[in-house]
């Protein structure tokens, strides 16, 4: 899983290409850091190229909601591929994370 | 085909790529995704929890009904016994403050897969998950 961030304005671009399992959680983990800091956080994440996720990758975009939402912040993320957003369809994570 | 793979600590991804590499798995893309998905997290569950520092083996292997088309994944190990199936599911109703990190794995196999069955037989835990292909 590559992640591309790119602040712009007072914006947050987020790029994600790939497979985020269970091999790769942990650098995903490390490689959003950067976004896990800061107050009121304006986040845009790209998923058009994310193929897959597993339940692995799903708690991480749940601790990055919660931390984006306690630091009065906003996230979205956008363009999933239908597979993918049926996990999240199935997981009720499209009813707390905005899925646009 | 099946094959066994001891010890397993950080072997998840070899035994999901022995699996989805099967001559038993179908052409379909978004098929292969839940399949993949469902393979993943029933395998990451034996190899976190089964044994104690993931000194242990588990034997994973497929089969297809050619009339019936049905797919057949089985995972079998001799870990701790444990039916992942009594959990209770999570509340998908909760808000994000609300829900707790974690707790998805099975969950997500039980609504990838048409069944998912599990029994423990001469001291090991078998989990099997069936999928019409």
């Amino acid at each position: 899983m590559n992640v591309t961030i790119t602040n712009q304005d007072n914006k947050t671009l987020v790029v994600l290409d790939g497979r985020l399992d269970t091999s790769n959680a942990d650098q995903f983990q490390q490689d959003i850091a950067p976004l896990m800091e800061g107050d009121k956080p304006d986040i845009d994440i790209d998923c058009a190229a994310m193929s897959y996720t597993s339940s692995q990758g799903l708690r991480l975009f749940l601790m990055l909601q919660k931390s984006v939402m306690a630091r009065g912040g906003k996230m979205v993320m956008r363009n999933m591929n239908p597979q993918v957003k049926e996990v999240f369809d199935i997981t009720g994570f499209s009813n707390i994370i905005t899925i646009i | 085909m099946k094959k066994r793979f001891n010890p397993i600590k950080d072997k998840s991804s070899e035994i999901i790529e022995f699996l989805m590499a099967s001559p038993d798995m179908p052409d379909d893309e978004a098929l292969c995704f839940k399949l993949r998905l469902s393979i993943e997290e029933a395998v990451e569950n034996v190899v976190r929890y089964a044994y104690d520092g993931g000194i242990g083996w588990l034997e994973a292997g497929t089969s297809l009904d050619h009339d019936s088309l049905i797919l057949t994944i089985e995972l079998r190990d001799a870990g701790v016994p444990f039916n992942p199936l009594e959990k209770d599911d999570p509340d998908i109703t909760l808000s994000a403050e609300e829900r707790e990190i974690g707790g998805l794995g099975i969950f997500l196999c039980k609504k990838m897969m048409d069944s998912i069955q599990y029994r423990y037989e001469d001291g090991n835990n078998i989990l099997t998950m069936t999928k019409k292909v």
